[in-house]
C-alpha cells in the first residue's frame, strides 16, 4: 500500500489553488535543501569560523560554539531564515484546506469511526494526559502539536500530520513511493527470513500510515497502533476504515505500555525515537521488548541523521533542535543506542544497527533491531 | 463551510513557542518572511495564468506553445511596457521614495 499522497475519506479536499501552493511549498523547501543547504559548510568555514576566531581569538571548542560560529555568516542566516520561514509555510499550505473543510472532515470521521460494521477499533483513554515532553511542543512547528485534541471526534492534529508530512517530505527529496513501513518489511525479509508476525505493535504511529500499510501488507495479522493525542489517533482510525484496513488504535504512552508480557510478534516504532528524550527513549525500549514475545522482533526505524562526518556536520543537521522545535533531535543523534537496547534486556549479539536505503528516491533510514532471546 | 481567512486564523490561533531569530536583524527576518510567502503566492497565481492558457489554446484549437508565442507591436507592447514600468515603480518605490531613513 502505498502511505504519501493516498485518497481517503478523512484527507482534506483541496481546491487547484491550495495545491498550488503546497506545490510551491515543496519546490521552495526542494530548492533550499538542493542548492542553499549544501553551502552551509563552506559559510562555516568562509564567513562564521573566521569571525569566531576574530571575536574570541580562538577556535570554537564545543557544539554550543560551533553553533555561535555557524550564526556568525551571513550565508547561514539568510538560510536558516529562510529554511525556519518555509518550514512555517508547510503549516499554513496544510493548515488553510484542513480548517476550511473541517465540517466535513469531522463529519467523515465520525461517520466512520460510528459506523456499526468496522475492521479495526479505537481505545482512547480520557483520563490519560498527553505526554508533556512530547505533546506541550510544536514539534516541527506543527501548530497544536502532536497530542491536540479540541474535543468530540477532532482530526486536526492527524490531518495536519499526513498532509504536513507529505508537503516536508516531498520537498526533501523523499519520493512519493516511499514508505517506512515498506523499508522494514523489506529489512524483515531480507535480515528475518521467513518471519511472519500474527501479532504486531505500532508505537508513536501517528496519522497511522505505516499502521494501515502493514495491516494492509500481512492482512491476517492483528495490528495494533498507539499514540498520545485523540485527535490523532481519531484520524489515524478513521483513515485505516476509509482505506479498508483492519488496525486497532489506543491511546497510550510508549514507555507505560498497559499490554501483556509477550503479546506480539514484532513491535515497530517509525521516527519515534527522536522526539523523545532519553529516560523516555530507555523506558520505550524496555517496554518493546516486554511486549514482545521470545523469539519476537523489535526494530525502531528513524532519520539519518547518527553518522555526521565531522562535529562541524553535526551542529550543522542540529539545526532543527534550535529552528524547528526538535528538541530530542541532537539526543537522538549522539545516543548509544546499542547501549540502551543492551540495558533494556537484548543480548548485545542480538541487536544490528541497519544503514536501509528509502523504496524511492535518494534518501536513507537509520533501524536499530533486536531479536527477544527464547 | 469555514472561509480561508478563518481558516488561517485557526490555525495561527493553535501555534505555540517562540520563533528563534536568525538574521542579525529581525526587520530583515520578517521582510524575508513576508517576500517568500509573496513568491508562494506568485507561483500559485502563474498555475492559474497557465490553466487559463491552456483552456484558451484548447477552445482555439492551438497549441499552447503557440498562444504564449504571441508578440505585441505598437500601440499594445507600449500599453504593456507601461504597464511593466509601473509594477517595478510600485514595487521598488523605496529605492525612489525621496524620504530619507530616520
Amino acid at each position: 500500500m502505498r502511505v504519501r499522497d493516498l485518497q481517503h475519506a478523512v484527507l482534506p479536499r483541496v481546491t487547484s489553488e491550495e495545491r498550488s501552493r503546497q506545490e510551491a511549498v515543496v519546490s521552495l523547501r526542494r530548492l533550499l535543501n538542493t542548492r542553499v543547504r549544501p553551502q552551509n559548510i563552506d559559510a562555516y568555514s568562509a564567513e562564521g569560523l573566521p569571525a569566531f576566531v576574530e571575536a574570541n581569538g580562538r577556535q570554537p571548542q564545543s557544539p554550543d560554539e560551533v553553533q555561535e560560529a555557524f550564526l556568525m555568516s551571513p550565508r547561514y542566516r539568510r538560510w536558516s531564515a529562510a529554511n525556519r520561514a518555509a518550514q512555517e509555510m508547510i503549516w499554513v499550505s496544510v493548515g488553510e484546506p484542513t480548517y476550511r473543510d473541517l465540517d466535513r472532515m469531522t463529519q467523515a470521521a465520525a461517520d466512520l469511526i460510528d459506523a456499526p460494521q468496522k475492521l479495526g477499533s479505537l481505545t482512547l483513554d480520557p483520563d490519560y494526559d498527553p505526554s508533556p515532553e512530547v505533546a506541550d511542543l510544536d514539534i516541527h512547528l506543527q501548530p497544536g502539536g502532536y497530542g491536540m485534541d479540541r474535543g468530540e471526534h477532532d482530526v486536526v492534529a492527524g490531518a495536519l500530520y499526513e498532509c504536513g508530512g507529505n508537503v516536508f517530505s516531498f520537498g526533501q527529496g523523499i519520493g512519493r513511493g516511499d514508505s517506512k513501513a515498506s523499508v522494514i518489511i523489506k529489512l524483515l525479509e531480507s535480515d528475518y527470513e521467513g518471519f511472519v508476525p500474527g501479532k504486531m505493535l505500532d508505537m508513536g504511529c501517528s496519522a497511522g500510515a505505516a499502521s494501515a500499510a502493514y495491516a494492509a501488507h500481512w492482512p491476517d495479522a492483528e495490528v495494533h497502533a498507539i499514540d498520545i493525542g485523540a485527535g490523532m489517533l481519531r484520524y489515524a482510525h478513521a483513515r485505516a476504515e476509509s482505506l479498508g484496513v483492519a488496525v486497532h488504535f489506543h491511546q497510550m504512552d510508549a514507555s507505560a505500555l498497559t499490554f501483556e508480557d509477550d503479546s506480539f510478534d514484532l513491535v515497530v516504532t517509525h521516527n519515534v525515537l527522536h522526539e523523545i528524550g532519553a529516560d523516555k527513549r530507555r523506558a520505550m525500549l524496555r517496554e518493546a521488548l516486554r511486549v514482545v514475545r521470545p523469539g519476537g522482533v523489535v526494530i525502531h526505524q528513524d532519520v539519518d541523521i547518527r553518522r555526521p562526518p565531522s562535529l562541524i556536520h553535526q551542529v550543522e543537521r542540529d539545526w532543527d533542535t534550535h529552528f524547528n522545535g526538535e528538541a530530542h533531535w541532537a539526543t537522538y543523534a549522539t545516543a548509544d543506542l546499542i547501549a540502551d537496547m543492551h540495558a533494556a534486556g537484548f543480548p548485545r549479539e542480538a541487536i544490528v544497527e541497519h544503514d536501509l536505503a528509502a523504496i524511492h528516491g535518494a534518501n536513507r533510514w537509520y533501524a536499530i533491531s533486536g531479536k527477544k532471546p527464547g | 463551510m469555514t472561509s480561508s481567512v478563518e481558516a488561517l486564523t485557526s490555525l495561527l490561533a493553535t501555534a505555540r513557542g517562540n520563533r528563534p531569530q536568525s538574521m542579525a536583524n529581525r526587520e530583515a527576518e520578517d521582510v524575508l518572511n513576508i517576500t517568500l510567502a509573496v513568491l508562494v503566492e506568485l507561483a500559485v497565481a502563474n498555475d492559474r495564468i497557465d490553466r487559463l492558457e491552456r483552456m484558451v489554446a484548447d477552445l482555439r484549437g492551438e497549441p499552447v506553445e503557440e498562444l504564449r508565442d504571441l508578440r505585441y507591436e505598437g500601440e499594445i507592447a507600449q500599453q504593456r511596457q507601461e504597464a511593466t514600468d509601473a509594477l517595478l515603480t510600485r514595487a521598488l518605490r523605496i529605492m525612489i521614495d525621496p524620504r530619507a531613513q530616520s
